[in-house]
């Protein structure tokens, strides 16, 4: 599944497995807990691209935009389609908690798992990371502007 | 002898849904049920599951109050509580978080994404402390 939200209307929600496109005089928000959001921003033709993934890989064949690895490469693709350059991009990286504390620094800690996803992906690209808000033990909403770049962050 | 399944409990108070989860689990988990908050917070004291999955909607208790008082009884604060339901607006959700759910899956439910969570979540519960 890829599930591009339009993005018609001036506010996009995401749910997780989507993802959305936009310029100027949009904002794109998602709720997080495990789940990691990759917010792509282009400085020069100022439009942003975010995605919001579920689980880090993709069993073999699978195409679904819930892992990271298909969502990050559909992103990526999907920014160059709106005339981007992977070279003008700069990611923000959101996420990847584990929400019982008790369970953090497991080795099967679902959330680092998907923020080691996001961060392989962009680094194997070449998008620097300018912010990274992984991990915790609490969930967060994303409010992100795709037109400037501006990720605001409310841990929940 | 094989080794014992881990314990699962699923609270929800519709049957088909009750059913297509348990026939989802029933064949990798030792499922237990209950059909309301109060039932699923009673079941989850006595029979102390490795996980569950709370349905928000329900009578006598709902999901979001099953799940707060879990989260605050010791015997089941570090259990894994994935809130399994078809409220899919961004307010419902972030409710889930605030009152304490570890996970969030929207019905209908995808196989696929249930059983990679699940699993997920009991690989951490079932303890492979990491250096």
């Amino acid at each position: 599944m890829t599930a591009i939200v339009s993005a018609a209307t001036s506010r996009v929600y995401l749910h997780p497995g989507q993802m959305a496109v936009a310029g100027m005089d949009h904002t794109m928000t998602t709720i997080l807990g495990s789940c990691v959001a990759v917010c792509l921003h282009d400085q020069v033709q100022r439009i942003g691209g975010i995605n919001h993934f579920l689980l880090p890989q993709a069993p073999e064949g699978g195409e679904s935009t819930r892992y990271g690895d298909v969502a990050m490469e559909r992103l990526i693709n999907a920014m160059e389609r709106r005339g981007s350059s992977v070279r003008h991009l700069q990611a923000r990286v959101i996420g990847g908690a584990c929400v019982l504390q008790a369970y953090q620094g497991r080795s099967a800690d679902l959330g680092r798992a998907n923020g080691r996803a996001a961060l392989d992906a962009l680094a194997s690209a070449g998008i620097p990371v300018v912010l990274e808000d992984l991990g915790g033990h609490r969930g967060r909403r994303v409010l992100f502007h795709p037109g400037s770049g501006d990720v605001v962050v409310r841990h929940l | 002898m094989s080794p014992a399944k881990p314990r699962l409990l699923l609270v929800d108070d519709a049957v088909t849904s009750r059913l297509a989860l348990y026939g989802m689990l029933v064949g990798r988990f030792d499922v237990h049920t209950a059909t309301d908050g109060a039932s699923g917070i009673a079941k989850a004291r006595e029979v102390q599951p490795h996980i569950i999955l709370l349905d928000v909607v329900m009578p006598v208790m709902g999901g979001l109050e099953a799940c707060r008082i879990l989260r605050d009884d010791p015997a089941t604060a570090a259990c894994p509580i994935i809130l399994v339901t078809s409220l899919n607006d961004e307010w419902d959700i972030e409710a889930g978080y605030v009152n304490g759910c570890t996970d969030y899956i929207i019905k209908p439910v995808d196989r696929e994404e249930l059983l990679a969570k699940v699993d997920s979540w009991l690989a951490a519960a079932l303890g492979d402390a990491a250096s």
